[in-house]
């Protein structure tokens, strides 16, 4: 089955690609907007039903049938990536384009599912990944 | 007020330095949800085929609750990059509008959900903070 978002791959490559020759790259990408635990505090399982959570969070990414119910899920992505060259220090000195290169991306990417029974009231909530967010860091050992 | 001056004068002449230029770019998947077509589905009246008139096919076509559920999303997505001579910022980021029909078993709609976070889709260069 085709990705929604892989028709936007090459946007994202070719931004890619554009910031990988210089010195230093922050780069992030933000799919949807992040939900803390904070954003779904309201929800209060047995009473909450899905058309509230969907007034406040608008709707969710998928729905999908389950043997007890219905699950929604919210996706979202924070991506974080650097990178320095150390390489650029030595070019006034050197003719050749000398790369000494390190970086680290941090995905980021987490979700949060709803669980409602057939009367969409929700029964169970939870984060997949529980991520506290990655930080800008290149150093990658 | 000459420091001021010179202030400014130095912000410009680094700015102009450092900069090397800045990019904008764009990409979109999907049509656009327009919001005068939802408004045309009535609950409890609308059928299948005129959702099908007015939307088109659905993008996903799901079994939920023993009904069917149209989704139809648009995925759009803004690239600013700030380019400068030793670091690039550059910040993706991409939103979604998710449209789902909800359809009972005699195929009339059920229940409308839609929500559109491209709206307020801006370009942004930052990437640190929120």
């Amino acid at each position: 089955m085709k990705l929604p978002l892989s028709g936007l791959c090459p946007l994202l490559l070719s931004t890619v690609m554009c910031v990988t020759f210089v010195g230093c790259n922050v780069v992030r990408i933000t799919l949807n907007t992040p939900l803390t635990q904070n954003d779904v505090a309201f929800i209060v399982p047995g009473r909450t039903t899905l058309a509230e959570v969907i007034a406040k969070l608008g709707a969710p990414d998928s729905i999908t049938e389950s043997h007890t119910g219905v699950v929604a899920t919210y996706r979202f992505l924070d991506t974080k990536y650097s990178r320095i060259n150390f390489g650029w220090l030595l070019k006034p000195f050197s003719p050749v384009d000398a790369d000494l290169i390190i970086s680290r991306t941090g995905l980021g990417t987490d979700a949060f599912e709803l669980f409602c029974d057939s009367n969409w009231v929700v029964t169970h909530q939870s984060f997949l990944r529980h991520l506290s967010g990655p930080r800008f860091n290149p150093y990658p050992f | 007020m000459s420091f001021f001056k010179s202030l400014a004068g130095i912000c410009i002449v680094s700015s102009v330095i450092l900069t090397q230029g800045c990019a904008f770019s764009r990409g979109t998947l999907g049509e656009d949800i327009k919001s005068e077509s939802v408004a045309a589905i009535k609950k409890a009246t609308t059928t299948k085929a005129e959702i099908l008139a007015l939307l088109g096919a659905p993008d996903r076509l799901l079994q939920v609750n023993g009904r069917d559920v149209f989704q139809y999303y648009r995925y759009d997505a803004k690239v600013g990059s700030l380019l400068l001579i030793l670091i690039n910022f550059s910040r993706v980021s991409i939103k979604s509008d998710d449209l789902f029909v909800i359809l009972d078993r005699e195929g009339i709609v059920e229940e409308v959900i839609l929500s559109k976070h491209t709206d307020g889709l801006e370009f942004r260069f930052w990437p640190f903070g929120e």
